[in-house]
Protein backbone atom coordinates (compact mmCIF):
# COMPACT_ATOMS: atom_id res chain seq x y z
CA UNK A 1 0.00 0.00 0.00
CA UNK A 2 1.42 3.23 -1.02
CA UNK A 3 -0.49 6.30 0.05
CA UNK A 4 2.51 8.55 -0.18
CA UNK A 5 0.88 11.53 -0.10
CA UNK A 6 -2.00 10.80 2.57
CA UNK A 7 0.45 8.98 5.36
CA UNK A 8 2.23 11.71 7.63
CA UNK A 9 4.82 10.49 10.16
CA UNK A 10 2.15 11.32 12.83
CA UNK A 11 -0.55 8.31 11.10
CA UNK A 12 0.02 5.96 13.70
CA UNK A 13 -3.58 4.38 12.62
CA UNK A 14 -3.76 1.68 9.59
CA UNK A 15 -6.49 3.93 8.27
CA UNK A 16 -6.92 1.04 5.19
CA UNK A 17 -6.90 1.40 1.45
CA UNK A 18 -10.51 0.69 1.30
CA UNK A 19 -11.65 2.83 3.97
CA UNK A 20 -10.11 5.37 2.01
CA UNK A 21 -11.00 4.67 -1.33
CA UNK A 22 -14.77 4.03 -0.36
CA UNK A 23 -14.72 7.68 0.60
CA UNK A 24 -13.24 9.14 -2.23
CA UNK A 25 -16.16 7.24 -3.90
CA UNK A 26 -18.55 8.54 -1.83
CA UNK A 27 -17.16 12.31 -1.63
CA UNK A 28 -19.23 13.64 -4.72
CA UNK A 29 -22.15 12.27 -3.10
CA UNK A 30 -21.82 13.58 0.59
CA UNK A 31 -21.02 16.64 -1.05
CA UNK A 32 -23.71 17.46 -2.61
CA UNK A 33 -25.76 16.01 0.13
CA UNK A 34 -24.20 19.22 2.42
CA UNK A 35 -24.97 21.33 0.24
CA UNK A 36 -28.23 20.28 -0.33
CA UNK A 37 -29.40 20.64 3.03
CA UNK A 38 -27.92 23.79 3.45
CA UNK A 39 -30.20 25.32 0.61
CA UNK A 40 -33.26 23.13 2.01
CA UNK A 41 -32.76 24.83 5.56
CA UNK A 42 -32.69 28.45 4.18
CA UNK A 43 -36.03 27.20 2.46
CA UNK A 44 -37.53 25.83 5.72
CA UNK A 45 -36.31 29.13 7.55
CA UNK A 46 -37.81 31.95 5.01
CA UNK A 47 -41.46 29.80 5.57
CA UNK A 48 -40.74 29.13 9.23
CA UNK A 49 -39.91 32.96 9.41
CA UNK A 50 -40.72 34.71 12.81
CA UNK A 51 -41.29 31.32 14.86
CA UNK A 52 -38.53 30.97 17.11
CA UNK A 53 -36.38 27.92 18.46
CA UNK A 54 -36.28 25.08 16.14
CA UNK A 55 -37.16 21.96 18.86
CA UNK A 56 -35.83 19.46 16.41
CA UNK A 57 -32.49 21.25 16.42
CA UNK A 58 -32.52 21.72 20.43
CA UNK A 59 -33.22 18.26 20.74
CA UNK A 60 -30.44 16.88 18.29
CA UNK A 61 -28.72 18.84 20.78
CA UNK A 62 -29.14 17.46 23.46
CA UNK A 63 -28.44 13.82 21.75
CA UNK A 64 -24.63 14.97 20.80
CA UNK A 65 -24.86 15.60 24.87
CA UNK A 66 -25.73 12.40 25.04
CA UNK A 67 -29.43 12.55 26.06
CA UNK A 68 -32.02 10.02 25.74
CA UNK A 69 -31.50 9.64 22.34
CA UNK A 70 -32.56 6.23 20.98
CA UNK A 71 -35.57 5.50 23.19
CA UNK A 72 -38.56 3.57 20.89
CA UNK A 73 -40.44 3.26 24.20
CA UNK A 74 -43.24 5.38 26.54
CA UNK A 75 -42.71 9.05 25.33
CA UNK A 76 -40.83 9.70 22.10
CA UNK A 77 -38.72 12.79 22.24
CA UNK A 78 -38.39 13.44 18.53
CA UNK B 1 1.32 2.74 41.68
CA UNK B 2 3.80 5.39 42.17
CA UNK B 3 5.87 5.94 39.00
CA UNK B 4 5.08 4.13 36.34
CA UNK B 5 4.05 4.44 32.50
CA UNK B 6 0.10 3.91 31.76
CA UNK B 7 0.36 0.54 30.53
CA UNK B 8 -2.61 1.24 27.84
CA UNK B 9 -1.03 3.90 26.65
CA UNK B 10 1.75 3.36 23.61
CA UNK B 11 0.17 3.33 20.41
CA UNK B 12 -0.28 6.93 19.52
CA UNK B 13 3.75 8.41 19.39
CA UNK B 14 1.96 11.77 20.14
CA UNK B 15 2.12 11.27 23.80
CA UNK B 16 1.84 9.26 26.41
CA UNK B 17 0.00 8.90 30.10
CA UNK B 18 2.43 8.19 32.89
CA UNK B 19 1.92 8.22 37.05
CA UNK B 20 4.17 10.17 39.43
CA UNK B 21 3.80 10.34 42.93
CA UNK B 22 0.14 8.16 42.34
CA UNK B 23 -0.85 11.00 40.07
CA UNK B 24 -1.56 10.87 36.60
CA UNK B 25 0.18 12.97 33.63
CA UNK B 26 0.40 13.18 29.97
CA UNK B 27 3.61 13.99 28.17
CA UNK B 28 3.24 15.37 25.17
CA UNK B 29 5.85 14.85 22.65
CA UNK B 30 8.08 17.59 20.36
CA UNK B 31 6.39 15.47 17.05
CA UNK B 32 3.13 16.50 18.07
CA UNK B 33 4.09 20.04 19.20
CA UNK B 34 2.40 22.34 16.18
CA UNK B 35 -0.46 20.26 16.56
CA UNK B 36 -1.11 20.57 20.59
CA UNK B 37 -0.27 24.51 19.97
CA UNK B 38 -3.12 24.48 17.27
CA UNK B 39 -5.68 22.90 19.52
CA UNK B 40 -4.85 25.22 22.20
CA UNK B 41 -4.32 28.50 19.77
CA UNK B 42 -7.47 27.92 17.74
CA UNK B 43 -10.01 27.99 20.48
CA UNK B 44 -10.65 24.12 19.67
CA UNK B 45 -9.74 22.97 23.59
CA UNK B 46 -11.55 26.06 24.42
CA UNK B 47 -14.59 24.97 22.55
CA UNK B 48 -14.74 21.37 23.38
CA UNK B 49 -14.30 21.92 27.18
CA UNK B 50 -16.59 24.18 27.37
CA UNK B 51 -19.11 22.40 25.67
CA UNK B 52 -18.22 19.27 27.78
CA UNK B 53 -16.81 17.24 24.92
CA UNK B 54 -13.69 16.68 26.42
CA UNK B 55 -11.87 16.90 29.97
CA UNK B 56 -9.58 19.89 30.76
CA UNK B 57 -6.22 19.41 31.69
CA UNK B 58 -3.35 21.77 33.14
CA UNK B 59 -0.09 22.28 31.75
CA UNK B 60 2.29 21.45 34.24
CA UNK B 61 6.18 22.90 34.58
CA UNK B 62 7.15 21.40 37.98
CA UNK B 63 6.55 17.82 37.02
CA UNK B 64 9.56 16.12 35.34
CA UNK B 65 9.02 14.75 31.78
CA UNK B 66 9.60 10.91 31.63
CA UNK B 67 11.27 11.07 28.41
CA UNK B 68 12.93 14.53 28.04
CA UNK B 69 14.76 14.16 24.68
CA UNK B 70 11.08 13.49 23.11
CA UNK B 71 9.05 15.76 25.55
CA UNK B 72 7.49 18.98 24.61
CA UNK B 73 5.25 19.68 27.54
CA UNK B 74 3.44 17.92 30.53
CA UNK B 75 -0.41 17.91 31.26
CA UNK B 76 -2.22 16.75 33.99
CA UNK B 77 -5.95 15.51 32.83
CA UNK B 78 -9.08 15.68 34.60
CA UNK B 79 -9.80 12.88 36.53
CA UNK B 80 -12.16 9.62 35.72
CA UNK B 81 -13.87 8.47 38.70
CA UNK B 82 -14.03 5.10 37.09
CA UNK B 83 -12.67 3.89 33.39
CA UNK B 84 -14.86 1.46 31.85
CA UNK B 85 -15.24 -0.12 28.21
CA UNK B 86 -17.64 -0.73 25.64
CA UNK B 87 -18.16 -4.23 25.54
CA UNK B 88 -19.52 -2.66 29.35
CA UNK B 89 -21.80 -0.23 27.82
CA UNK B 90 -25.75 -0.79 26.77
CA UNK B 91 -26.89 0.22 23.24
CA UNK B 92 -28.04 3.64 24.76
CA UNK B 93 -24.48 4.71 26.02
CA UNK B 94 -22.34 3.76 23.21
CA UNK B 95 -25.14 5.33 20.85
CA UNK B 96 -24.15 8.56 22.92
CA UNK B 97 -20.58 8.07 23.14
CA UNK B 98 -20.58 7.21 19.25
CA UNK B 99 -22.75 10.74 18.69
CA UNK B 100 -20.31 12.95 20.29
CA UNK B 101 -17.26 11.75 19.01
CA UNK B 102 -19.05 13.11 15.82
CA UNK B 103 -19.58 16.37 17.17
CA UNK B 104 -15.87 16.05 18.45
CA UNK B 105 -15.08 15.40 14.22
CA UNK B 106 -17.12 18.26 13.61
CA UNK B 107 -16.40 21.00 15.76
CA UNK B 108 -12.54 19.61 15.28
CA UNK B 109 -13.30 20.11 11.01
CA UNK B 110 -14.60 24.12 12.45
CA UNK B 111 -11.29 24.94 13.65
CA UNK B 112 -9.01 23.65 11.42
CA UNK B 113 -8.31 20.22 12.55
CA UNK B 114 -9.52 16.79 12.49
CA UNK B 115 -10.13 13.71 14.51
CA UNK B 116 -7.47 11.48 13.88
CA UNK B 117 -8.30 8.63 15.89
CA UNK B 118 -11.99 7.69 16.47
CA UNK B 119 -11.26 4.80 19.41
CA UNK B 120 -14.61 4.40 21.72
CA UNK B 121 -12.05 3.85 24.26
CA UNK B 122 -10.80 7.46 24.15
CA UNK B 123 -14.66 8.45 25.74
CA UNK B 124 -15.22 7.79 29.34
CA UNK B 125 -18.16 8.97 31.83
CA UNK B 126 -17.01 12.08 33.09
CA UNK B 127 -19.20 14.81 34.97
CA UNK B 128 -22.80 13.31 34.14
CA UNK B 129 -21.61 12.59 30.07
CA UNK B 130 -19.15 10.84 27.82
CA UNK B 131 -16.28 13.13 27.27
CA UNK B 132 -13.05 12.41 25.32
CA UNK B 133 -9.91 11.56 27.21
CA UNK B 134 -7.42 12.16 25.06
CA UNK B 135 -6.04 15.03 24.38
CA UNK B 136 -3.74 14.38 21.56
CA UNK B 137 -6.39 12.95 19.32
CA UNK B 138 -6.31 15.73 16.92
CA UNK B 139 -3.92 16.83 13.94
CA UNK B 140 -4.12 19.80 11.59
CA UNK B 141 -6.65 19.44 9.17
CA UNK B 142 -5.30 19.61 5.51
CA UNK B 143 -7.87 20.21 2.67
CA UNK B 144 -8.28 17.03 0.04
CA UNK B 145 -7.39 14.39 2.62
CA UNK B 146 -9.89 11.55 4.03
CA UNK B 147 -11.13 10.89 7.14
CA UNK B 148 -8.11 8.62 9.05
CA UNK B 149 -9.97 7.84 11.34
CA UNK B 150 -13.29 6.75 9.59
CA UNK B 151 -12.49 2.87 9.74
CA UNK B 152 -11.95 3.01 13.23
CA UNK B 153 -15.11 4.73 13.97
CA UNK B 154 -17.41 2.07 11.61
CA UNK B 155 -15.38 -0.38 13.55
CA UNK B 156 -15.67 1.01 17.35
CA UNK B 157 -19.53 2.57 17.07
CA UNK B 158 -21.37 1.71 14.23
CA UNK B 159 -20.60 -2.04 13.70
CA UNK B 160 -21.42 -2.92 17.19
CA UNK B 161 -24.59 -0.68 17.46
CA UNK B 162 -26.40 -2.14 14.34
CA UNK B 163 -25.27 -5.57 15.60
CA UNK B 164 -27.07 -4.46 19.04
CA UNK B 165 -30.04 -3.04 17.26
CA UNK B 166 -30.61 -5.35 14.56
CA UNK B 167 -29.70 -8.38 16.08
CA UNK B 168 -29.20 -8.60 20.11
CA UNK B 169 -28.29 -6.37 22.80
CA UNK B 170 -25.95 -8.63 23.88
CA UNK B 171 -23.60 -8.08 21.13
CA UNK B 172 -22.01 -5.56 23.33
CA UNK B 173 -20.05 -8.47 24.04
CA UNK B 174 -18.05 -8.64 20.61
CA UNK B 175 -16.24 -5.92 21.24
CA UNK B 176 -14.55 -7.62 23.93
CA UNK B 177 -13.13 -9.99 21.20
CA UNK B 178 -12.03 -7.58 19.13
CA UNK B 179 -10.04 -5.24 20.38
CA UNK B 180 -9.67 -2.73 17.78
CA UNK B 181 -13.45 -3.01 17.11
CA UNK B 182 -15.99 -5.39 15.13
CA UNK B 183 -14.61 -6.09 11.83
CA UNK B 184 -17.10 -5.06 9.19
CA UNK B 185 -16.67 -8.01 6.82
CA UNK B 186 -17.92 -9.98 9.95
CA UNK B 187 -20.63 -7.41 10.96
CA UNK B 188 -21.57 -7.28 7.16
CA UNK B 189 -22.29 -10.97 7.19
CA UNK B 190 -24.15 -10.84 10.93
CA UNK B 191 -26.77 -8.19 9.93
CA UNK B 192 -30.13 -9.00 8.12
CA UNK B 193 -30.27 -8.25 4.48
CA UNK B 194 -32.32 -5.69 5.06
CA UNK B 195 -30.14 -3.31 6.49
CA UNK B 196 -28.79 -3.26 3.07
CA UNK B 197 -31.85 -1.10 2.29
CA UNK B 198 -30.49 1.47 4.32
CA UNK B 199 -28.24 4.25 2.45
CA UNK B 200 -25.86 4.62 5.63
CA UNK B 201 -25.58 0.92 6.50
CA UNK B 202 -25.70 0.06 2.80
CA UNK B 203 -22.66 2.26 2.43
CA UNK B 204 -20.65 2.62 5.97
CA UNK B 205 -21.03 -1.22 6.40
CA UNK B 206 -21.92 -3.45 3.95
CA UNK B 207 -19.77 -1.26 0.64
CA UNK B 208 -17.37 -0.79 2.95
CA UNK B 209 -16.76 -4.23 3.94
CA UNK B 210 -16.51 -5.11 0.50
CA UNK B 211 -13.99 -2.20 -0.69
CA UNK B 212 -12.13 -3.42 2.29
CA UNK B 213 -11.54 -6.74 1.12
CA UNK B 214 -11.10 -5.47 -2.38
CA UNK B 215 -8.14 -3.91 -1.81
CA UNK B 216 -7.12 -5.66 0.74
CA UNK B 217 -2.88 -6.25 0.31
CA UNK B 218 -2.93 -4.41 -2.68
CA UNK B 219 -0.84 -1.63 -3.34
CA UNK B 220 -2.72 1.62 -4.53
CA UNK B 221 -0.93 4.06 -5.63
CA UNK B 222 -1.78 7.90 -4.85
CA UNK B 223 -1.86 8.82 -8.70
CA UNK B 224 -4.16 5.90 -9.42
CA UNK B 225 -6.61 7.48 -7.04
CA UNK B 226 -7.76 10.38 -8.60
CA UNK B 227 -10.54 11.41 -5.77
CA UNK B 228 -10.19 14.25 -3.25
CA UNK B 229 -12.20 14.16 -0.59
CA UNK B 230 -13.24 18.12 0.38
CA UNK B 231 -14.12 19.54 3.59
CA UNK B 232 -17.95 19.97 2.57
CA UNK B 233 -17.55 16.16 1.58
CA UNK B 234 -16.03 15.77 4.88
CA UNK B 235 -18.79 17.14 6.65
CA UNK B 236 -21.54 15.04 4.58
CA UNK B 237 -19.59 12.12 5.84
CA UNK B 238 -19.86 12.98 9.18
CA UNK B 239 -23.42 14.19 9.11
CA UNK B 240 -23.81 10.89 6.93
CA UNK B 241 -22.69 8.53 9.89
CA UNK B 242 -24.62 10.90 12.33
CA UNK B 243 -27.96 10.21 10.55
CA UNK B 244 -26.82 6.32 10.66
CA UNK B 245 -26.41 6.37 14.17
CA UNK B 246 -29.53 8.38 15.15
CA UNK B 247 -31.65 5.83 12.90
CA UNK B 248 -30.45 2.99 15.18
CA UNK B 249 -32.51 2.14 17.70
CA UNK B 250 -33.59 -0.59 20.65
CA UNK B 251 -36.25 -1.41 22.79
CA UNK B 252 -35.82 -1.59 26.44
CA UNK B 253 -38.92 -2.65 27.71
CA UNK B 254 -40.28 -6.23 28.68
CA UNK B 255 -36.44 -7.70 29.98
CA UNK B 256 -35.79 -10.10 31.93
CA UNK B 257 -35.14 -8.11 35.06
CA UNK B 258 -36.01 -4.77 34.25
CA UNK B 259 -39.75 -5.73 35.64
CA UNK B 260 -38.13 -7.71 38.41
CA UNK B 261 -39.46 -5.14 41.12
CA UNK B 262 -42.99 -5.20 40.00
CA UNK B 263 -42.56 -9.00 40.36
CA UNK B 264 -40.53 -9.85 43.42
CA UNK B 265 -42.63 -10.25 46.75
CA UNK B 266 -41.70 -7.80 48.62
CA UNK B 267 -44.15 -5.42 50.14
CA UNK B 268 -43.84 -1.95 49.71
CA UNK B 269 -43.13 -1.33 53.07
CA UNK B 270 -40.61 -3.65 53.37
CA UNK B 271 -39.09 -2.45 50.03
CA UNK B 272 -38.85 1.02 51.56
CA UNK B 273 -37.21 -0.01 54.83
CA UNK B 274 -34.83 -2.32 52.93
CA UNK B 275 -33.71 1.11 51.64
CA UNK B 276 -34.10 2.97 55.04
CA UNK B 277 -31.26 0.03 56.31
CA UNK B 278 -29.11 0.21 53.00
CA UNK B 279 -29.08 3.99 53.69
CA UNK B 280 -28.21 4.13 56.97
CA UNK B 281 -25.13 2.00 56.25
CA UNK B 282 -24.17 4.22 53.57
CA UNK B 283 -23.88 7.21 55.86
CA UNK B 284 -22.12 5.38 58.79
CA UNK B 285 -19.16 4.24 56.46
CA UNK B 286 -19.52 7.29 54.22
CA UNK B 287 -17.63 5.59 50.99
CA UNK B 288 -15.55 7.62 49.08
CA UNK B 289 -16.96 5.25 45.91
CA UNK B 290 -19.55 2.45 45.68
CA UNK B 291 -20.27 -0.59 43.24
CA UNK B 292 -23.59 -1.87 43.02
CA UNK B 293 -23.67 -5.17 42.33
CA UNK B 294 -26.86 -6.39 40.26
CA UNK B 295 -27.91 -3.09 40.63
CA UNK B 296 -30.59 -3.54 38.17
CA UNK B 297 -32.08 -0.61 37.21
CA UNK B 298 -30.32 1.15 40.37
CA UNK B 299 -33.08 1.55 42.61
CA UNK B 300 -30.25 1.49 45.52
CA UNK B 301 -27.63 2.53 43.60
CA UNK B 302 -28.96 6.04 43.74
CA UNK B 303 -28.88 5.66 48.07
CA UNK B 304 -25.17 6.52 47.30
CA UNK B 305 -25.35 8.04 43.94
CA UNK B 306 -27.48 11.16 45.01
CA UNK B 307 -25.36 11.46 48.19
CA UNK B 308 -22.77 12.84 45.40
CA UNK B 309 -21.23 9.50 45.73
CA UNK B 310 -19.72 7.92 42.59
CA UNK B 311 -21.24 4.94 41.99
CA UNK B 312 -21.12 2.15 39.34
CA UNK B 313 -23.87 0.03 38.76
CA UNK B 314 -23.63 -3.03 37.36
CA UNK B 315 -25.83 -5.21 35.69
CA UNK B 316 -26.13 -8.15 33.02
CA UNK B 317 -29.33 -7.64 31.69
CA UNK B 318 -28.57 -4.59 28.83
CA UNK B 319 -32.32 -3.67 29.10
CA UNK B 320 -31.67 -2.88 33.14
CA UNK B 321 -28.98 -1.25 32.15
CA UNK B 322 -29.99 0.65 28.99
CA UNK B 323 -33.35 1.98 31.41
CA UNK B 324 -30.97 3.12 34.11
CA UNK B 325 -28.78 4.89 32.27
CA UNK B 326 -32.12 6.58 30.11
CA UNK B 327 -33.29 8.03 33.47
CA UNK B 328 -29.79 9.10 34.39
CA UNK B 329 -29.49 11.38 31.94
CA UNK B 330 -33.39 12.42 31.98
CA UNK B 331 -32.40 13.78 35.68
CA UNK B 332 -28.85 14.52 34.73
CA UNK B 333 -27.46 12.62 37.36
CA UNK B 334 -23.65 12.72 37.52
CA UNK B 335 -22.59 10.33 39.54
CA UNK B 336 -24.08 7.68 38.81
CA UNK B 337 -22.52 5.23 35.60
CA UNK B 338 -24.65 2.05 34.89
CA UNK B 339 -22.58 -0.90 33.08
CA UNK B 340 -23.46 -3.93 31.80
CA UNK B 341 -21.49 -7.46 33.28
CA UNK B 342 -22.17 -10.50 34.41
CA UNK B 343 -20.53 -11.28 37.53
CA UNK B 344 -20.28 -14.99 36.80
CA UNK B 345 -17.92 -14.43 34.08
CA UNK B 346 -16.55 -10.78 34.67
CA UNK B 347 -14.37 -8.20 32.45
CA UNK B 348 -10.74 -9.73 31.82
CA UNK B 349 -7.41 -8.16 31.11
CA UNK B 350 -7.00 -7.55 27.51
CA UNK B 351 -5.08 -6.36 24.66
CA UNK B 352 -1.18 -6.12 25.18
CA UNK B 353 -0.22 -8.23 27.44
CA UNK B 354 -3.57 -8.38 29.32
CA UNK B 355 -3.24 -5.36 30.54
CA UNK B 356 -4.27 -2.59 28.13
CA UNK B 357 -7.67 -3.02 29.55
CA UNK B 358 -7.78 -3.86 32.92
CA UNK B 359 -10.06 -6.52 34.24
CA UNK B 360 -12.91 -5.88 37.16
CA UNK B 361 -10.72 -6.49 40.07
CA UNK B 362 -7.98 -4.47 38.54
CA UNK B 363 -10.01 -1.68 38.79
CA UNK B 364 -10.65 -2.03 42.54
CA UNK B 365 -11.11 -2.12 45.23
CA UNK B 366 -13.63 0.59 45.66
CA UNK B 367 -14.67 1.83 49.13
CA UNK B 368 -17.84 -0.21 49.39
CA UNK B 369 -19.67 -2.66 47.16
CA UNK B 370 -23.66 -3.08 47.64
CA UNK B 371 -24.54 -6.84 47.25
CA UNK B 372 -28.36 -7.08 47.51
CA UNK B 373 -30.89 -9.90 46.01
CA UNK B 374 -27.35 -11.40 44.36
CA UNK B 375 -26.11 -14.32 47.08
CA UNK B 376 -28.80 -16.55 45.57
CA UNK B 377 -28.03 -16.00 42.60
CA UNK B 378 -24.42 -16.30 42.34
CA UNK B 379 -24.77 -19.38 44.89
CA UNK B 380 -27.72 -21.37 43.62
CA UNK B 381 -28.10 -20.35 39.68
CA UNK B 382 -24.26 -20.48 39.31
CA UNK B 383 -22.98 -23.01 42.04
CA UNK B 384 -20.18 -20.45 43.31
CA UNK B 385 -19.70 -21.76 47.15
CA UNK B 386 -20.22 -18.98 49.41
CA UNK B 387 -16.79 -19.23 51.21
CA UNK B 388 -15.42 -18.21 47.24
CA UNK B 389 -18.13 -15.90 47.09
CA UNK B 390 -16.72 -14.00 49.72
CA UNK B 391 -13.10 -14.45 49.06
CA UNK B 392 -14.03 -12.62 45.78
CA UNK B 393 -15.96 -10.05 47.55
CA UNK B 394 -13.26 -9.51 49.23
CA UNK B 395 -10.69 -8.79 46.67
CA UNK B 396 -13.07 -5.78 45.44
CA UNK B 397 -14.50 -4.03 48.51
CA UNK B 398 -13.42 -2.14 51.75
CA UNK B 399 -17.07 -2.41 52.87
CA UNK B 400 -19.53 -4.71 51.89
CA UNK B 401 -23.47 -4.47 52.36
CA UNK B 402 -24.85 -7.95 51.43
CA UNK B 403 -27.92 -9.13 51.79
CA UNK B 404 -28.92 -12.99 52.78
CA UNK B 405 -31.69 -14.69 51.19
CA UNK B 406 -32.85 -17.58 52.87
CA UNK B 407 -34.25 -20.82 51.38
CA UNK B 408 -37.50 -20.45 52.38
CA UNK B 409 -37.78 -16.85 50.34
CA UNK B 410 -39.99 -17.38 47.57
CA UNK B 411 -37.28 -16.04 45.16
CA UNK B 412 -34.80 -18.72 46.21
CA UNK B 413 -37.76 -21.17 46.03
CA UNK B 414 -38.10 -20.41 42.43
CA UNK B 415 -34.20 -21.26 41.75
CA UNK B 416 -34.82 -24.38 43.40
CA UNK B 417 -37.81 -25.54 41.46
CA UNK B 418 -36.33 -26.88 38.78
CA UNK B 419 -32.95 -28.66 40.11
CA UNK B 420 -31.88 -30.21 42.93
CA UNK B 421 -30.95 -28.79 45.89
CA UNK B 422 -27.39 -29.56 46.29
CA UNK B 423 -26.60 -26.53 49.00
CA UNK B 424 -26.73 -27.94 52.43
CA UNK B 425 -24.38 -24.89 53.62
CA UNK B 426 -26.55 -22.46 52.09
CA UNK B 427 -27.82 -21.15 55.65
CA UNK B 428 -27.71 -18.55 58.03
CA UNK B 429 -24.81 -19.77 60.06
CA UNK B 430 -23.37 -20.93 57.21
CA UNK B 431 -22.84 -17.79 55.64
CA UNK B 432 -22.11 -15.91 58.15
CA UNK B 433 -19.24 -18.84 59.37
CA UNK B 434 -18.04 -18.28 55.12
CA UNK B 435 -18.09 -14.67 55.24
CA UNK B 436 -16.35 -14.37 58.46
CA UNK B 437 -13.01 -15.49 57.26
CA UNK B 438 -12.86 -12.25 55.05
CA UNK B 439 -15.26 -9.79 56.64
CA UNK B 440 -15.95 -8.21 59.44
CA UNK B 441 -19.37 -8.56 60.68
CA UNK B 442 -20.12 -4.60 61.73
CA UNK B 443 -23.66 -4.72 62.03
CA UNK B 444 -27.00 -7.23 60.99
CA UNK B 445 -29.95 -5.87 60.44
CA UNK B 446 -33.36 -8.45 59.87
CA UNK B 447 -35.58 -6.62 56.63
CA UNK B 448 -38.69 -6.56 58.50
CA UNK B 449 -41.53 -8.37 56.98
CA UNK B 450 -39.00 -10.84 54.99
CA UNK B 451 -36.93 -13.06 56.25
CA UNK B 452 -34.06 -11.62 54.82
CA UNK B 453 -31.07 -10.14 56.48
CA UNK B 454 -28.80 -7.32 55.44
CA UNK B 455 -25.33 -7.37 56.50
CA UNK B 456 -22.27 -4.62 57.09
CA UNK B 457 -19.33 -6.11 56.85
CA UNK B 458 -15.69 -4.95 56.74
CA UNK B 459 -12.72 -6.69 54.78
CA UNK B 460 -9.99 -7.95 56.87
CA UNK B 461 -6.76 -7.06 55.95
CA UNK B 462 -4.55 -9.43 54.21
Amino acid sequence: MRFGLFLKPLMYLDPGSGSFIIQMLLAGLLGIAVAIRIYWKKIVAFFRKGKTGDVQDQLDELDEYGGTNGIKSEKKDE
Amino acid sequence: MTDSYQFASFRDPSGFLFYKDGTLYRQVNQSYREHYDHLMKSGLYEALVSQGLMVHHAEIDDVEAVNKDLAYRVIQPEKVNFISYPYEWCFHELRSAALITLRLARTALDHGMILKDASAYNLQFVGGRWQLIDTLSFEIYKEGEPWVAYKQFCQHFLAPLALMAYRDPRLNLMSRLFIDGIPLDITADLLPARTKLRFGLMTHIHLHARTQKRYAGKEVRREDVKGKVSQRSLVGLLDSLRNTVKGLTIRTSGTEWADYYQETNYSESAFEQKKAIVKRYIERVQPSGVWDLGANTGEFSRLASDAGIFTVAFDVDPGAVSRNYIQARKNHEGNILPLVMDLANPSPGLGWGHRERESLVDRGPVSMVLALALVHHLAISNNVPLGKLAQFLSEISEYLVIEFVPKSDSQVQRLLRSREDIFDRYTVSGFEADFQVYFEILEQTPVPGSERILYLMKAKKR
